[in-house]
C-alpha cells in the first residue's frame, strides 16, 4: 500500500483553534505527523511588558478565553510575591470558588466538543445546555459570561453576599443531577464508547517521557496536580481528590474531565460553607519593587506556571508563561500514531489544546 | 432507551434557549455593560485612565475643563476603571445593548467634563473636582461637598485644616 500525505489545517473543519498537521497515511492508517504551530501569534508576551502592571490583569485575562481566570490568577500570585502583599484569607477562598466555576464550564465544554466530534450532535447541544447553568452563573456572580475579572493584586474584585452564594447553590443544585445523568451517557452510550474507547492511547510510560500535565496526566495514571501537590490559595484547606484513570484513551480523559467537573461542584460547596469574614482585595494600588517570581495554579488543562521579573517601574521588565497545551500537544505524535484518519479530530481534542495560550 | 428519554423531556419542557429579540433575555444587574462617567463624583486622579489596558479612556484639557472620553469599541468591559475608582466616577451598567452599524462607530463615547472654575477664596483657576473623602473628618453632606467644590486644592487644604483643628 502506497504513503501519501494529507495536510491537516491550521484552517480546518474538524480543528477548533488553528494548528497544521502533516500526516502521513498509509491507507487509512496514520503513520508520521509533523506538528507546525504559530499560525495565531499575537506578541502578548512581548505585549505584556509594554502595558503597566495593572494594565496586565486585564491583558493577560484575554489571552485564551476558557481559562482566561488561571492566566490573571498565577500573574496577580507572582506580583504579590514579588511586592510581598498577603491575600485575605476570604480573597483566597473566592478565588479559588472563581478558577472552579471556570473549570466546570471549561471541562463541559471540551467533552461537549467531544460528542460534537464523535458525531452525535444532540448529546453536544445536552452539555452545552448544562453549561449554561455555569455560564449564567459567571455572568451573575461575575458580570461576564468568559473574562470574569475575578482577580486583583492583593485579592478579588468581586464579593459574595448570601444573595449570591444562594444563587450559586441553587445553581449548583440544578447543575448536579444533569452533570451526573452527562456522565452516565459518556459511560454507556456505544457511540461514544466505540469512537473513544482505546483510541489515541497514551500509556503512562509515554506520558512520563512527554511530561504531560493536567488531565491528560491523570488519565494515564499520574496522579500529578498541582492543587493538591503545590497547594495555593485555600487549596490546602481543602479536600480536592485527585482522579485517575489508567487507560490513556480518548474516553479516560473525557471521564477523567467530567469527575474534575463534579469534584468542583463539592470544591465549590466547602468554599461556600466555610468561606472566612474579612476583606476582598485593595482598591489601592500597591507599589510593586524590582524582583522576580515564579506562581504555578492548576488551570482547566493543567499546569500553568508565571514567570514575572520587575524593575521598579510601571511596567514589568519580563513576563513569561509555560502553558499546559504546550506540555501537551507533543504527546499528539505517540497519541496519533497507528490512528485511523477519522479519529484525528478526536484524538486532537482530547487534550483539550488551547492554541492562543501556547502561541500567544 | 438510554438517550430517548432525555429527547422525550426535551421535547416535553420545550426550547430552553430565550426568545431574543422578541422577548427578554437574561441580563443578571451585575452584568458588566456600557460604561458611564459621573463628573460631579470624579476626583480626575485618572487612575482608571492609567489601568485601562485597551487605552479606551482619555483625558484631556479643553477650555471648559478636563475633559473624560471613553470609546467603547476600544472598551473591554473588564470594570478594572471602576474597581479603582475611589469615588464611583465611574461606572459599569448592565446595558449591553451595543451593536450599531460601522458608520456609528465613533458616536459610541461615553464623555464628560469637569469644568474650569475660579476658586472661591483666592480666586485661582481650578478644576471643580469632587473633593477627595481625606479633607473631612466625617461623612460630608452634599451642601459641604459643593462648598469644598468651589475652592482650588490649596484652599481645599486649608479649609480641611481649619475645619479639622477647630
Amino acid at each position: 500500500m502506497s504513503t501519501f500525505t494529507i495536510p491537516v489545517g491550521p484552517l480546518h473543519v474538524a480543528l477548533e483553534e488553528p494548528m497544521y498537521f502533516k500526516v502521513e497515511v498509509e491507507g487509512e492508517t496514520v503513520r508520521n505527523v509533523e506538528i507546525t504551530a504559530g499560525h495565531v501569534h499575537r506578541g502578548v508576551e512581548y505585549l505584556t511588558t509594554k502595558r503597566t502592571i495593572f494594565q496586565n490583569i486585564t491583558l493577560t485575562e484575554r489571552i485564551c478565553s476558557l481559562c482566561s481566570n488561571s492566566h490573571p490568577e498565577a500573574y496577580c500570585m507572582a506580583i504579590e510575591q514579588i511586592a510581598g502583599i498577603a491575600v485575605s484569607e476570604r480573597a483566597e477562598s473566592l478565588r479559588v470558588m472563581a478558577s472552579e466555576i471556570k473549570r466546570i464550564a471549561s471541562h463541559l465544554f471540551n467533552v461537549a466538543i467531544l460528542a460534537h466530534l464523535v458525531g452525535f450532535d444532540t448529546l453536544f447541544m445536552q452539555v452545552m445546555e448544562t453549561r449554561e447553568i455555569v455560564q449564567d452563573l459567571k455572568e451573575t456572580l461575575f458580570g461576564n459570561r468568559m473574562d470574569i475579572g475575578a482577580n486583583c493584586i492583593g485579592g478579588v474584585r468581586f464579593d459574595l453576599d448570601s444573595k449570591g452564594l444562594s444563587y450559586l447553590a441553587a445553581q449548583l443544585l440544578r447543575l448536579e443531577p444533569q452533570l451526573d445523568e452527562i456522565v452516565r451517557h459518556y459511560r454507556t452510550n456505544t457511540s461514544i464508547l466505540r469512537r473513544t474507547r482505546g483510541v489515541g492511547v497514551l500509556d503512562r510510560a509515554a506520558a512520563v517521557d512527554c511530561a504531560v500535565v493536567g488531565p491528560v496526566a491523570r488519565a494515564s495514571g499520574i496522579a500529578y496536580d498541582v492543587r493538591t501537590k503545590a497547594p495555593y490559595s485555600a487549596y490546602d484547606k481543602l479536600d480536592v481528590p485527585v482522579h485517575t484513570l489508567e487507560d490513556g484513551d480518548v474516553w479516560s480523559r473525557a471521564l477523567v474531565r467530567l469527575a474534575e467537573a463534579k469534584t468542583a461542584i463539592d470544591v465549590l460547596r466547602q468554599c461556600a460553607a466555610h468561606l472566612p469574614e474579612g476583606p476582598t482585595g485593595p482598591r489601592e494600588r500597591p507599589d510593586v519593587p524590582a524582583g522576580q517570581a515564579i506562581a504555578k495554579c492548576e488551570a482547566p488543562r493543567g499546569e500553568l506556571i508565571y514567570y514575572v521579573r520587575t524593575d521598579g517601574s510601571r511596567c514589568p521588565e519580563r513576563v513569561k508563561w509555560r502553558v499546559p497545551s504546550f506540555m501537551n500537544w507533543d504527546a499528539l505524535r505517540v497519541m496519533l500514531a497507528d490512528a485511523k484518519v477519522a479519529d484525528i479530530s478526536l484524538i486532537v481534542s482530547s487534550i483539550d489544546p488551547c492554541i492562543s495560550c501556547t502561541e500567544r | 432507551m438510554g438517550f430517548l428519554g432525555v429527547l422525550i423531556r426535551n421535547l416535553v419542557a420545550g426550547p430552553s434557549t430565550d426568545p431574543f429579540p422578541f422577548g427578554e433575555t437574561f441580563t443578571p444587574a451585575t452584568l458588566r455593560g456600557r460604561v458611564e462617567y459621573h463628573p460631579a463624583d470624579c476626583v480626575a486622579c485618572r487612575a482608571c485612565e492609567q489601568v485601562c489596558v485597551g487605552g479606551a479612556i482619555r483625558f484631556d484639557k479643553t477650555p471648559e475643563g478636563l475633559r473624560f472620553l471613553l470609546w467603547h469599541d476600544s472598551c473591554t468591559f473588564c470594570g478594572l476603571c471602576a474597581f479603582y475608582c475611589p469615588t464611583e466616577g465611574i461606572t459599569l451598567t448592565d446595558d449591553w445593548h451595543l451593536a450599531h452599524p460601522q458608520s456609528r462607530k465613533f458616536a459610541m463615547v461615553e464623555e464628560g467634563t469637569i469644568p474650569t472654575i475660579r476658586c472661591a477664596a483666592c480666586g485661582a483657576q481650578a478644576l471643580a473636582t469632587a473633593p477627595a473623602a481625606a479633607l473631612f473628618d466625617h461623612p460630608p453632606t452634599p451642601a459641604e461637598v459643593e462648598e469644598m467644590r468651589s475652592y482650588c486644592p490649596r484652599c481645599r487644604r486649608k479649609v480641611a485644616a481649619e475645619r479639622k483643628a477647630s
